[in-house]
């Protein structure tokens, strides 16, 4: 037919072309040396020093190549990678950094390697980072750096930091009503992840803990009732913390405190090289760090962050990554870190007198304290289902759509529930 | 029309646009600003103007290079798409055939499942056949969005245009192939190009596969680069604002070029009687 | 409308040859991810305890969604945030685009202008509206109060009800243009001698407006309206940077809500479920569209 002639050659002529570019897409290059792939943070100065702990490495190891592949450092967005690569058993990236709270969960489903064969010596990191990496006993990650929660003061508006949270309460009123800053306390009371980091110092100022010894829930006692009372009240009766931090992540938090409207912030170590910016802080060199008070029969607690590295189950040079991944956990490594990029080791044994005085912003001595008393999250699988249970509950209570009592009874029950279902208790 | 009337309606159309542009307006600020005064009272009048944000875009961060990336993929999405979505629909539009209604339920089911759904799948399959951090691995996926947008919405346009003038030419001898090059397209010039325009934007701003099937620099796209300026906690607000006023310039030429089209067919002539 | 032509076998020969590299890609890439898609939504499939093997459980992953409190309150929301923004992004698209329409033609600028926020990432358009609204520094609080309203003013992001506002202030910031583009290009097809004709018998411009361009512009407004229904149900990123879904689970949407169970809790079996209901939802409301559309056709 003289119509479909037309037709007939253009869509072969489509058909081609599509053909063609596909193909033409799918080709790589062939492969050399053999080559290690490590996903990790790789923004500015961090990307700078990995490259150059790289290359050090690549120079002791030759033929072996290491290519970085960079991933978002939001967290849901890296871990959504992650869960493609390993659900499809890729064999790259070999080497992951992984956040903390997710070593249990990838061992559990067996997408990173058990490491006891190399048998890693876990004594010389601080215990809790040590518990972090294992899962049923065995360890699964080496620690690479930690991160606590910290109470950042203002020394021109107090001689000392409070130890107790009366007596955070009266410093924090008496700021304001002088005038001198509009906000009291600030920390990230947004409805995410960081919610219940800030929850779990105020719990273990108040001598509670998420789960127990026997990993029972434990998050419906008196001690967490106290605890998250004491959070809403200061919103909302003592009003030292302004209800705007409900939507707040770290980034706000640190602007608060930066532009000299708060006279405390609870935040990570990153934010203080950031504070002592001159150029940018309102707050250089009027500010220090300390442990986060704690309540009545309770003690101060840091909740801990951070990062390790694991490797790939599914990659095919499993003894090469392990030894990038003990290169870069060495002390010296971590010592560049923190003159670097100002992130604390996980050894402890670097905190004694010695160069990291001069790599880290705050005093060694003072760090490790804030370290040793870090509390650590639940280490189990579900750990992201449950702090989702715990987050939503949190934030209903502060957003004054539940009672603190009873809506840590519902967290409570979900949560059991979820380990019966489950049938998981944390190991 | 009445001059009273056409005043009326520029003078609204340029209070809508204005109102509408104050965030837009405010984004070009924030980006020349230094960060920390984002955080403190926003203003609309910028205190301080500076261009390290912008600097720091094309000084480390080669941000040509996701441009150039989102432009070849939403290009290439989009005339795929609205080519073959536009034979598509017209056949569904004029052709009475069984399984018509079938083809355009079918088209739009593919669109319903949420990407999320989706990305896992596909990336698996995408693996398979080795096509991850490529261009085609990112247009084949894209194309369950946009061929489901482009054929429903032409089949919308197709239908509003009146059949006598096709009616006429197939009566005096035409195929429907001409019918439809010569008559239909030329009429349809404007739902063409709101169609394209419409479905460009959506492949410039699409996040998740962008992000699951590309691997490196040389491949992502913009908001995937825009996406990967931030560290664990802090976010660079400046390169992230000043990122996205220049990732808009690309389309921002483009919509200039084709918003002509769609006003085009007032001006041709060709719908008279 | 359709050719008065009785159907054919050329015709229908033509039409499918026609439909034929379109179906033929929608087809190839999307029908293993479908099929996929139902079939793990039987199975149950969490990868965060792979002992537990991969078991066939039939509707059990339904069952459970249908029983979920949660999925129910995120398809309320879905199901509200879905009829309001389309609802105002259709009155105020049309609005611009009668209004772009009777704009001297040259004035291209302002029709790119208008297409601006469209143009603008999601997650930055997001971030601004956060900003606007973040109380106390944000420009919603102070326009309140030069307006002196600031008693009336919730904490925004912190009420389960008001934090919609934003939320729904973003989206149809956004995606007006989008409806404005659409019925601006369908009233390009109307004759303009229609009008001319109308004129001559007097009827002034609002009742050309009813009589004439609502009508001829239906079959681009349906158009229109049920895609960016079933845009709006799968709203994902404007909830995500804005609230995260926040206060509580006060603003959480089914996407979101699906995203959590599949990569945040790993159960892909129940993800998958959530999915499909997502799209049965999603594909009656488009189907009664289809019936009302076929309503209209048929007068």
């Amino acid at each position: 037919m003289a119509l479909r002639e037309p037709v007939l050659r253009a869509s072969i002529a489509c058909v081609s072309i599509l053909a063609a570019v596909v193909l033409a897409g799918s080709c790589r290059g062939g492969s050399g040396a053999p080559v290690l792939t490590i996903s990790g943070s790789a923004v500015g100065r961090e990307a700078d020093l990995l490259q150059r702990q790289i290359a050090r490495f690549e120079a002791a190891h030759p033929p072996l190549r290491i290519e970085i592949q960079p991933t978002p450092d939001a967290s849901d967005d890296r871990h959504q990678l992650y869960v493609q690569w390993l659900n499809a058993h890729a064999d790259d990236p070999d080497v992951l950094q992984l956040d903390v709270v997710w070593t249990a969960e990838f061992a559990a489903a067996g997408w990173i390697l058990d490491l006891e064969r190399f048998a890693p010596a876990l004594s010389d990191f601080f215990p809790a980072a040590a518990e972090s990496v294992r899962w049923n006993s065995r360890p699964y990650a080496l620690p690479w750096f930690v991160d606590v929660g910290m109470l950042y003061w203002r020394t021109d508006l107090m001689a000392e930091p409070p130890r107790t949270f009366t007596e955070l309460a009266g410093i924090a009123a008496r700021s304001i009503a002088s005038g001198r800053v509009p906000y009291g306390l600030v920390w990230q009371g947004a409805r995410y992840e960081g919610l219940v980091t800030v929850f779990l110092e105020y719990l273990s100022g108040f001598g509670g803990r998420i789960l127990d010894e026997r990993g029972a829930v434990a998050v419906d006692s008196d001690a967490a009732v106290g605890a998250l009372t004491m959070m809403r009240d200061q919103i909302v009766a003592q009003k030292i913390v302004p209800s705007a931090v409900l939507t707040w992540q770290e980034e706000q938090v640190r602007f608060a405190f930066q532009n000299a409207q708060a006279a405390f912030m609870r935040n990570w170590p990153y934010a203080y090289p950031l504070l002592e910016d001159a150029a940018r802080s309102r707050v250089a060199g009027r500010f220090a760090v300390a442990a986060m008070p704690a309540g009545e029969g309770g003690a101060s607690g840091a909740a801990l962050g951070g990062s390790q590295l694991a490797v790939n189950a599914y990659s095919d040079r499993p003894d090469a990554a392990y030894a990038l991944v003990a290169y870069l956990t060495e002390p010296a490594q971590m010592l560049e870190r923190a003159e670097a990029v100002g992130q604390f080791p996980a050894r402890e044994s670097l905190y004694g007198k010695g160069p990291l005085a001069a790599a880290l912003a705050i005093d060694p001595a003072a760090a490790r304290e804030i370290i040793s008393r870090a509390v650590v999250r639940p280490v189990t699988p579900v750990y992201a289902e449950l702090s989702e249970i715990l987050q939503i509950h949190l934030h209903r209570v502060l957003t004054r759509q539940e009672e603190p009592r009873p809506g840590l009874r519902e967290a409570a029950d979900a949560m059991r529930r979820l380990f019966n279902r489950t049938r998981l208790a944390a190991s | 029309m009445m001059p009273w009337s056409r005043r009326l309606a520029t003078v609204g159309s340029v209070a809508i646009v204005a109102a509408g542009l104050i965030p837009v307006y405010w984004t070009l600020v924030a980006s020349l600003s230094p960060e920390a005064s984002l955080f403190t009272a926003p203003s609309l009048i910028p205190t301080a103007l500076v261009f390290d944000h912008y600097r720091a875009l094309f000084a480390g961060l080669a941000f040509w290079r996701p441009i150039r990336n989102s432009l070849v993929v939403a290009g290439t999405t989009t005339v795929f798409a609205v080519a073959a979505g536009s034979l598509c629909a017209y056949a569904i539009a004029r052709l009475r055939f069984r399984g018509r209604n079938l083809v355009l339920a079918a088209v739009l089911a593919v669109s319903m499942f949420p990407q999320i759904a989706v990305v896992s799948p596909l990336f698996l399959m995408l693996r398979q056949v080795h096509l991850i951090d490529t261009y085609p691995g990112l247009v084949l996926p894209y194309m369950t969005f946009a061929m489901p947008i482009s054929i429903w919405l032409l089949v919308g346009f197709f239908r509003q245009l009146p059949p006598e003038i096709e009616e006429a030419a197939l009566v005096d001898g035409a195929s429907r192939l001409q019918a439809f090059r010569k008559i239909v397209l030329p009429l349809a010039v404007p739902g063409v190009t709101a169609t394209a325009i419409l479905t460009f934007l959506y492949c410039w701003n699409e996040f998740l596969f962008a992000l699951t099937f590309t691997l490196g620099p040389e491949r992502q796209t913009v908001p995937v680069a825009i996406a990967l300026f931030r560290g664990q906690y802090q976010v660079p607000w400046g390169q992230v604002l000043a990122g996205s006023v220049v990732a808009t310039i690309p389309v921002v030429l483009i919509l200039l070029v084709a918003q002509r089209r769609i006003v085009q067919g007032l001006t041709s002539g060709a719908v008279k009687g | 409308m359709f050719l008065s032509r009785p159907r054919s076998t050329a015709d229908t020969r033509l039409a499918w040859l026609f439909a034929a590299p379109a179906l033929g890609v929608i087809t190839t890439i999307a029908a293993f991810p479908v099929v996929w898609t139902f079939w793990e939504s039987l199975h149950l499939h969490d990868l965060r305890m792979p002992w537990l093997a991969r078991p066939f459980v039939g509707a059990a992953n339904y069952r459970e969604a249908i029983s979920d409190p949660r999925a129910w309150s995120a398809l309320a929301h879905t199901i509200a945030f879905t009829g309001g923004t389309v609802t105002l992004e259709l009155g105020v698209g049309l609005v611009l685009a009668l209004a772009l329409s009777r704009t001297r033609p040259g004035i291209g600028v302002l029709r790119t202008a208008a297409l601006l926020p469209w143009a603008i990432p999601t997650v930055v358009a997001a971030l601004v509206w956060r900003f606007i609204f973040e109380s106390p520094g944000g420009f919603a609080n102070a326009l309140l109060s030069k307006a002196g309203l600031m008693e009336a003013a919730p904490a925004w992001f912190s009420d389960p009800y008001a934090a919609w506002v934003p939320i729904v202030l973003a989206d149809v910031w956004r995606t007006t243009p989008f409806m404005a583009l659409l019925l601006l290009a369908g009233l390009q097809s109307i004759d303009p001698s229609l009008y001319e004709a109308a004129a001559l018998d007097g009827a002034g411009q609002l009742r050309q407006t009813i009589d004439i361009t609502l009508p001829l512009l239906r079959p681009a407004m349906l158009a229109a309206v049920v895609f960016r229904s079933l845009d709006a149900f799968r709203v994902f990123d404007v909830v995500y940077v804005m609230t995260g879904g926040g206060p509580g689970t006060a603003t959480e949407p089914l996407s979101l809500f699906a995203f959590r169970v599949l990569f945040r809790d790993l159960r892909f079996g129940y993800g998958a479920a959530l999915s499909v209901l997502v799209f049965v939802v999603s594909f009656s409301l488009a189907l009664l569209w289809l019936r009302l559309t076929r309503l209209n056709e048929e007068e």
